[in-house]
């Protein structure tokens, strides 16, 4: 290999992964650039990158838009990941450190739940929730959302505190402390990179749900990935600029995710690639 | 005789002395199961409730005729007989199978492409922006994608008026109310198909390759093509395999593309497995047969992840770990 034989590739492979890129975010971009243009713009040249007068305006319209549905979902989120960290991290304890009957089996039981798909459980648990008297309650999607998050987040935590040393939970108990205080005070705070990480594909995959919330809650409820699907546009807005509209709204439910993936980055990579790694 | 007795004493009381040992070794472990059924007992109530119950649903439910409002009645194998005899069904069979010989090479071949063309990068800092940046296009939720591509496939949308500027606007339709092309569109969405997990493990794949395997190619004289075919493709196998099975596990279990683009119209020419028992149990109230629907989803595609699991432990026995 000659050095320009070696040389010409690179300056194409930069150009190539730029093209790649530019066009793996293109629906973004297409996305921002014409919420900040009006109508006519639109329909004229999507592509163009115009700014309709005032400023922001769809921003404002969508934000009146998403309100409601953006502090529902995040109480939602924020009580299921209570549930799914919480009881995760309890059973991931008995079963890392604690000696019991039955223990085998029981491991197995929330093991073999990682290979139950969703679509599986929808129907039933759709007409569950319906004879509980729980459809148009938040609670349809936060007990669920608990539920199916337990397998996954125990799997990682349990072999999370595996990894801690035995040093720690020996002289803990010279010291006295019984195991729930041993879970409280070594366990608990030196797990909370793990959490973070489950927490967050938690996060994700409740925040773009669509299909459970639209089965089991009103319209008049809507979470965002619901309002923003059933757009309905406010009747104050001329019809023209609506599409201007939704794209701002898009631009809006994508912001939570975009904002938790640059503050985050690291343990969304770590979380990504735990699951294939336990495969 | 004495001595026997004197032995059978003292064996009767080494007894008696292991028992007194045991029995509070295993009151410890009773007591420590107690404690440890405390911790596992909230995890349990929500899977025996939310999980467990509906998996117990869905099994018995695909031998039932259901609408939902009287008691289901057995009816035996009938759904599944039904089933095979169904051509939305068949044709929803065979409208996967597109979606995942066309879908999954797309996929796999675009994130192996852009792996291994940052993996080639000399910077370690380009090499950390590109893969920064092409994980950052995920942080867009799915679903905002779905509804952007939607808006590309409308009429007079972003394809058409591609297709205009190259002059080949006569081309332009209704992508996804058009019987013709609602299926490709749906398979072809998210072009580039670049998608980030894909890249990370394909990436560490690279990164697990033995530096002194591509030396020695090197020296050797092969040229970068043939580093790909003979080094870099046969070493990561167990990178494609893995990210095959999950494809089809994904595609298979895909119900929020085709609900939300096409609803699998027009008239099925868009329908798949998950949504046409989605539509069953939600449109018609066939709940017994949906769930029949499902458990041959679940049956397939449980064979196909434990027949290519096999496939990954043997590539993964040859190569070491590259994830």
């Amino acid at each position: 290999m000659s050095m320009n034989q070696a040389r010409r590739p690179k300056y194409v492979i930069y150009l190539l992964l730029v093209m790649l890129l530019v066009l793996a975010a293109y629906p973004m971009i297409f996305m921002v650039a014409n919420a900040l243009k009006n109508g006519d713009q639109y329909t004229v040249n999507p592509f163009s990158f115009g700014v309709a007068p005032p400023f922001g305006q769809f921003f404002v319209l969508a934000w009146e838009y998403l309100e409601a549905s953006f502090f529902r979902t995040f109480l939602i989120i924020a009580l299921s990941l209570v549930g799914v960290i919480g009881f995760g991290m309890l059973s991931a304890y008995a079963f890392a450190r604690l000696k019991f009957y039955g223990k085998a089996f029981l491991f197995y039981a929330i093991f073999g739940l990682l290979l139950v798909p969703g679509f599986l459980t929808l129907i039933p648990l759709f007409l569950q929730i319906k004879n509980m008297g729980l459809l148009d309650s938040d609670w349809a999607l936060i007990l669920p959302y608990i539920a199916g998050g337990q397998a996954f987040a125990i799997f990682v935590f349990r072999t999370f505190v595996q990894g801690i040393p035995n040093e720690l939970f020996e002289s803990a108990r010279l010291d006295g402390a019984n195991d729930f205080q041993i879970f409280q005070r070594i366990v608990v705070p030196l797990s909370v990179p793990i959490m973070i990480t489950i927490g967050l594909l938690n996060i994700t995959a409740i925040y773009g749900d669509y299909v459970w919330p639209s089965l089991v809650l009103a319209p008049s409820q809507s979470t965002v990935a619901m309002a923003i699907a059933n757009f309905v546009p406010p009747p104050a807005i001329v019809s023209v600029n609506v599409v201007n509209m939704q794209f701002a709204a898009y631009t809006l439910a994508a912001v939570p995710m975009v904002l938790l993936f640059l503050f985050f980055m690291r343990y969304f990579v770590a979380g990504l690639t735990s699951g294939a790694i336990k495969m | 005789m004495a001595a026997r007795t004197l032995n059978e004493d003292s064996h009767k009381a080494s007894i008696a002395v292991s028992e007194q040992i045991k029995s509070p070794v295993r009151r410890r472990l009773l007591r420590q199961s107690i404690i440890a059924y405390a911790f596992l007992l909230p995890t349990f109530i929500f899977v025996g409730l939310f999980s467990y119950r509906p998996v117990v649903r869905a099994l018995i439910g695909a031998f039932t005729a259901w609408n939902g409002l009287l008691p289901p009645t057995w009816v035996g194998l009938s759904n599944f007989i039904q089933l095979f005899h169904d051509p939305v069904f068949l044709e929803s069979l065979v409208h996967i199978g597109w979606w995942s010989l066309i879908g999954i090479p797309l996929g796999m071949l675009a994130a192996f492409a852009a792996a291994l063309m940052i993996y080639r990068l000399r910077s370690m800092r380009a090499q950390y922006w590109f893969r920064f940046l092409f994980v950052m296009t995920m942080a867009i939720p799915g679903i905002v994608g779905i509804l952007i591509w939607v808006d590309f496939y409308n009429p007079g949308g972003a394809i058409d008026l591609l297709l205009n500027v190259v002059g080949l606007g006569r081309f332009g339709t209704a992508w996804l109310a058009n019987p013709q092309t609602a299926l490709w569109a749906l398979i072809l969405m998210g072009f580039p198909w670049v998608s980030a997990f894909a890249l990370l493990i394909f990436y560490a794949g690279f990164q697990g390759i033995p530096t002194e395997l591509v030396d020695a190619a090197t020296v050797d004289g092969a040229t970068s093509g043939q580093r790909v075919w003979r080094i870099e493709v046969p070493l990561l196998m167990p990178q494609i395999k893995l990210l095959i099975i999950l494809s089809i596990v994904g595609i298979s279990q895909n119900l929020l593309t085709p609900l939300l683009m096409t609803n699998g119209g027009p008239e099925n020419a868009s329908i798949t497995p998950v949504l046409y028992m989605y539509q069953n149990a939600i449109d018609y109230d066939r709940f017994g047969y949906a769930m029949a629907i499902a458990f041959v989803i679940f049956l397939v595609s449980m064979t196909l992840a434990i027949v290519g699991m096999k496939y990954i432990r043997t590539g993964n026995e040859q190569e070491g770990n590259g994830v």
